[in-house]
């Protein structure tokens, strides 16, 4: 074993150590907390760097693969007859050490990034100890070899993300959100418990690989592909289907997709961090590690309903937080949308394409998604906390490195021809939607959200950074109204007037990013698919011929986005001009669809009147049982208890203790009596002796036959 | 020949010689010297006689017939343990104030240790009858040693005529034995009666040999002449016929039934009697352990209640003869000799407290912690380990024999009998309490009696009470002494 295997633990316990180490450091320790997160993770990013070199090499059996296991606990177990153990462990892989280097870089970045983002705020230390949090329990997903290792470290990741969500916890809306997003998450994680019970109950591990004892390997997927469940389904499509709920849930998935949006009430670098570029991915990493469990089927030429399921569930939330995305006008929530449809776009590729598909559109999406997001920190930064896009304009000049970076980030997103990273992971997962043998639907719903993705981004273009460059007094002045019981919000600015670039800090990592933005399509074209080899585990060859084979479709896309482009151009280059960009020019054309996606199809409201109100209803039937009902009972209880403890007083006292007592009395009557018959007369003494020996020999000589 | 056999009998001739020695030392050299210093030569000389006789006996380890007698290792280890209860005797008899007859009083002490020896040894009935006669005329005239004494010589009156009349019944019993058997010697009247069936002669002649015993043991309703005999004997006196005599008695008895009579046992088992020795041992166990204790309640002199005790110990013991093997034995030996112990103990706190007079009453004992302390916390523990209180010797002793009686041939079938003592038990508590209560709750009175205050009794004393503690906490090196002496005895 490979001593880095041994020691894959170090690279989610160093930051750990780093949350565990700031959670003691004084509010005032800013400097050292800042030095152990970055530092902590930096030599992460090493360990991960060091681990991502042996996976290069291919294994004997095509993948690399190494893990190393052991057992927490044993306990007695009928089910399996002989004592059961549940192990945990972690594993090295490819996509483990991808995953690694990913999360530990844009981490890093996203780290170095908060240093100028919190720079102001007074709870510096505590937000770079949630972030380490974040950071260890992120990593231990990645590295978990153990479905419960795995969860674990799911949920600590939840913790991590509600904590940061309601970072500013004295704004109603944070703390709503942060309970928003755990408790949504919640209700996914409920499906994934109870797949992974199941799992266990079925296969006895929690292990994926376990020398082939694993429940991620042939013996047991057989084992679970054989037996069936209700409606014919098979038990590895019924525990994958469970565990997806969990998936669904962390990655915003319709119909769980409410959370998200609103988790961007956390701070940008969080929202870039987590509810962008990892976390978020995080259900995507779930699904492509069970891939096995998910894609098991009886049948190895038919699709297993889990992908089917998968495949249906990422088209629709893809198509259907794009249209949401048209029409909102907070930049981070356009981008919340916007990741909420890519995270789809991913669930896609994975159902239609597998694991490597799915895998290309989470990497590319990780490094530009995050870009955007520090970037549109950048301008709110920029701006004084305004998030309205109506109320900016003409950044490009103010701004013009956030303005370059931007864009290249736009241009990936919108999946720009040829030179930008997204136009290629998204170009393969239609590709791949198009050749699914099951239904099309999928593949127009993509080219759908294609065309929608371009358009809203080329809108939020336009709003940001074109246009004029002034914000109106009348905004500044909402905004600092609407911000003044946030200590740490505009007092140590600037003259809320001068808009301003962000200082170096804050721009390198946007252009670290852009530059990854780029170049990283060129691992996963068709002519030189390497991301797949890599996964795969076989050498990629290079084969410009493909590229030919898939021109037809690339060009579709390639107009599809060109003409969301330029749709856009010539809705909004003009409305930016105006002073008045409160209305916009598809509110007046068609106002009923127009509130319908700005209200984000009420889903919110939806869940509102069903299952909140459900809930309340609930709520208040169990407090009037509970009142009235339970309490009766409880009532009742007692009174019976204090009946019955009287009776029992009663009985100890009449019948035992005078039974006791009278007892007593008797045996001192008798004794008194018997001792009596001791008269000291010898006459007395030998008539009982006469009478013992004839009553002896003669009840002997009775009972003698 | 005979060289041979005075080796072997050399313990008896020791002690016999001894009790000589003592009576014509004390008569002769030391009549004119105070009584105290008379006491202590003859209870050292008696003391040395008898432990040159437990080391003689450690020599002998042979299993041999000889004549009418049977010696093994056995015999010889229960002849060491009454030869050390003898020693314990004389020397709480140190400081004896109830008579100015030293010599004779010793001499008397050793002569009825004679018997208990020969008693042990024999395995003919005869032999049994003339041991015993000589152990019981020796406790008769003992008892009767406090001249000055009403009580005393009423005590011995009425000891020796029960005792006369339950030794008549013996030998009648023994006579119809030989009618029956035509022979004395206890293994073949054994194999005699085995070709017989039981008759109602064979039952007659059982039960009335059984009534000396039963005297002996003072199990009710044979018990009548203890209460009065222990409470008008000396305390001594009394402390002797309640150990060492208790221990050769139930030694005898179980080697005359197990050796003598092994096909006649019957069952005691609850609801399926048959007949045979082992039904009446267990009417006289239930008679004795209810009666005793439940008398024992209303006591107010100490040495009656310790009579009573008495019976209702003798009533336990008996629950031994039910088991079967050397384990029954080893339990029997081993509660007897406990017991025998503890109310040696007992007795002897009693005769330093009244220390010559008759007050041996319970109010006599009030606030004895404050003025004896030592004195005291023995008394607790022989009172407590009669009351079978863990970890003292006592529990043990009870808990063997209880387990015995339920591991039977009748299995379960005793349990009746394990559950009529636990609860006699119980009873008892409330008697050796009261005793503890008086010694540490009650207040001293204004003009206490003085204590015996002889340095030799008292730790004699406290040697029987750390062995009560030693044996209750290590009863192991005990029972596994036992156990070997057992194993190479022909019992």
């Amino acid at each position: 074993m490979l001593p880095i295997v041994k020691y894959l633990w170090l690279i989610p316990a160093l930051p750990l150590l780093a949350a565990g180490l700031a959670a003691l450091l004084k509010k005032e320790r800013r400097a050292s907390a800042a030095t152990l997160a970055i530092g902590s993770m930096s030599i992460s990013f090493l360990l991960a760097l060091a681990a991502f070199l042996p996976t290069l090499s291919h294994g004997e059996h095509g993948v690399f693969r190494e893990c190393f296991n052991f057992t927490w606990f044993e306990f007695a177990d009928n089910t399996f007859q002989s004592a059961s153990t549940v192990q945990l462990g972690w594993v090295l892989d490819p996509l483990t050490a991808m995953m690694l280097v990913m999360v530990t870089f844009v981490g890093l970045l996203i780290f170095i990034y908060s240093v100028g983002y919190m720079a102001h705020d007074e709870n510096f230390t505590r937000f770079f100890c949630f972030l380490a949090l974040f950071a260890a329990a992120m990593l231990g997903i990645v590295i978990a070899n153990s479905l419960l290792l795995l969860f674990i470290s799911w949920e600590l990741v939840g913790l991590a993300s509600y904590l940061l969500i309601g970072f500013w916890y004295h704004k109603p809306s944070a703390a709503a959100a942060a309970k928003k997003a755990f408790i949504t998450t919640r209700v996914g994680d409920m499906g994934f418990l109870l797949g992974m019970l199941w799992l266990y109950s079925k296969t006895g591990t929690l292990l994926f690989y376990d020398g082939g004892n694993g429940c991620l390997e042939q013996s047991a997927l057989i084992k679970l592909v054989a037996e069936t469940t209700m409606c014919g389904m098979a038990i590895s499509t019924a525990i994958s289907i469970l565990i997806f709920c969990g998936a669904a849930g962390k990655s915003g998935q319709v119909p769980l997709h409410v959370w998200l949006p609103d988790a961007m009430e956390g701070p940008t670098p969080v929202s870039a961090l987590i509810h962008a570029a990892t976390m978020v991915a995080a259900g995507v990493f779930l699904m492509a590690r069970i891939y096995p469990l998910l894609s098991a089927s009886a049948d190895p030429a038919t699709i297993s309903t889990g992908l089917k399921v998968v495949a249906w569930v990422g088209s629709i939330t893809a198509v259907f937080a794009a249209c949401i995305a048209v029409a909102q006008n907070d930049i981070k929530r356009i981008l919340a949308y916007s990741t909420v449809s890519q995270l789809g776009y991913m669930m896609l590729g994975l159902g239609v394409g597998g694991v490597a598909v799915g895998m290309f559109h989470l990497i590319t999406h990780a490094f530009f998604k995050a870009l955007l997001f520090l970037g549109s920190g950048s301008v709110i930064h920029g701006c004084h906390e305004e998030q309205d896009i109506r109320k900016m304009g003409g950044l490009r000049i103010l701004m013009p490195i956030t303005f370059a970076t931007y864009a290249i980030g736009m241009l990936a997103l919108c999946g720009f021809p040829l030179l930008f990273s997204g136009f290629w992971s998204k170009d393969e997962i239609l590709a791949s939607a198009h050749h699914w043998q099951i239904s099309q639907i999928p593949f127009y719903l993509g080219v759908i959200g294609a065309f929608l993705t371009a358009f809203y981004m080329t809108r939020q273009m336009f709003y940001v950074f074109f246009g004029s460059p002034t914000v109106s007094p009348a905004a500044v002045a909402d905004t600092k109204a609407k911000h003044s019981h946030n200590p740490h919000s505009s007092h140590s600015h600037e003259p809320a007037t001068s808009i301003h670039e962000s200082p170096p800090v804050m721009t390198m990592p946007l252009v670290i990013l852009a530059v990854f933005a780029v170049l990283l399509g060129l691992i996963g074209t068709p002519a030189w698919p390497w991301f797949h080899g890599y996964l795969a585990g076989h050498s990629p060859k290079v084969d410009l011929g493909k590229l030919a084979e898939d021109a037809g479709l690339m060009l579709v896309s390639a107009v599809v986005v060109f003409t969301a482009m330029g749709l856009s151009w010539l809705v909004y280059s003009k409305v930016t001009l105006q002073k008045s960009r409160e209305v916009d020019p598809l509110e007046k054309a068609q106002p009923f669809f127009w509130r319908l996606l700005a209200n984000k199809f009420y889903i919110d409201e939806l869940y509102e009147v069903t299952i909140i109100r459900l809930n309340k209803a609930f709520s208040v039937l169990s407090d009037w049982l509970d009142r009235t009902f339970w309490t009766g009972v409880v009532t009742m209880i007692s009174h019976l208890t204090v009946g019955l403890s009287w009776l029992s007083r009663k009985i100890d006292e009449d019948l035992v203790n005078g039974g006791f007592d009278h007892g007593c009395d008797g045996l001192r009557e008798s004794s008194r009596n018997l001792s009596k018959a001791q008269n000291g007369q010898t006459q007395f003494y030998f008539r009982v002796l006469g009478i013992a020996f004839v009553a002896l020999v003669l009840a002997l000589i009775w009972r003698a036959k | 020949m005979h060289l041979e056999w005075l080796r072997l009998l050399a313990p008896e001739t020791i002690v016999v010689v001894t009790a000589l020695i003592v009576l014509m030392a004390d008569l002769t050299l030391f009549r004119q010297k105070p009584i105290t210093f008379r006491a202590a030569v003859a209870g050292m000389i008696a003391t040395l006689g008898c432990l040159i006789a437990i080391f003689w006996l450690e020599e002998l380890s042979v299993s041999q017939k000889l004549g009418m007698l049977s010696l093994s290792p056995l015999t010889q280890m229960i002849k060491q343990a009454i030869l050390a209860l003898t020693i314990f005797t004389a020397l709480i008899s140190f400081s004896a104030k109830f008579t100015r007859h030293i010599g004779e009083y010793f001499a008397l002490l050793l002569v009825a240790t004679v018997g208990l020896l020969f008693l042990i040894s024999s395995e003919n009935l005869l032999m049994i009858f003339v041991s015993l006669e000589l152990l019981s005329l020796s406790l008769y005239a003992m008892v009767a040693f406090n001249k000055a004494s009403l009580a005393s010589s009423e005590a011995a009156l009425k000891y020796f005529l029960f005792g006369g009349m339950a030794a008549a019944f013996t030998l009648y019993g023994i006579s119809l034995i030989y009618g029956l058997t035509g022979s004395l010697e206890l293994p073949e009247i054994a194999t005699k009666l085995s070709a017989q069936t039981a008759t109602p002669a064979l039952f007659l002649a059982l039960v009335m040999t059984l009534i000396g015993f039963a005297f002996k043991l003072a199990a009710a309703p044979f018990h009548l002449w203890a209460p009065d005999a222990y409470q008008g004997a000396p305390t001594q006196i009394a402390s002797f016929i309640a150990s060492g005599s208790k221990i050769g008695s139930f030694f005898v008895l179980a080697r005359i039934l197990a050796v003598g009579f092994p096909q006649n046992t019957g069952s005691a088992a609850f609801c399926s009697w048959t007949s045979g020795w082992a039904p009446i041992l267990a009417l006289l166990a239930v008679i004795s352990m209810l009666l005793g204790n439940i008398v024992a309640i209303m006591q107010s002199s100490v040495k009656r209640l310790l009579a009573y005790s008495a019976i209702a110990h003798g009533g336990y013991a008996l629950l031994a003869f039910f088991g079967t093997g050397t384990r029954a034995m080893s339990a029997l030996m081993f509660y007897v000799i406990t017991y025998a112990i503890t109310v040696l103990g007992a007795f002897a706190v009693v005769a330093m407290v009244e220390n010559g007079s008759n007050r041996e009453q319970m109010r006599d004992f009030a606030g004895l912690s404050r003025r004896a302390p030592v004195l005291s916390a023995c008394m607790a523990v022989f009172m407590l380990s009669l009351a079978g209180i863990p970890p003292l010797a006592g529990f043990f002793g009870k808990f063997y024999v209880f387990t015995v009686a339920l591991s039977g041939p009748q299995n379960l079938g005793l349990l009746w009998l394990v559950i009529v003592a636990i609860s006699a038990s119980a009873i008892s508590l409330y008697y050796y309490l009261q005793v503890l209560k008086q010694i540490y709750v009650a207040d001293v009175p204004a003009h206490p009696a003085p204590l015996d205050t002889n340095v030799i009794a008292r730790g004699a004393i406290v040697v029987l009470a750390a062995a009560v503690v030693l044996m209750g906490c290590l009863p192991g090196p005990t029972l596994e002494k036992l156990a070997t002496a057992m194993a190479k005895s022909i019992f």
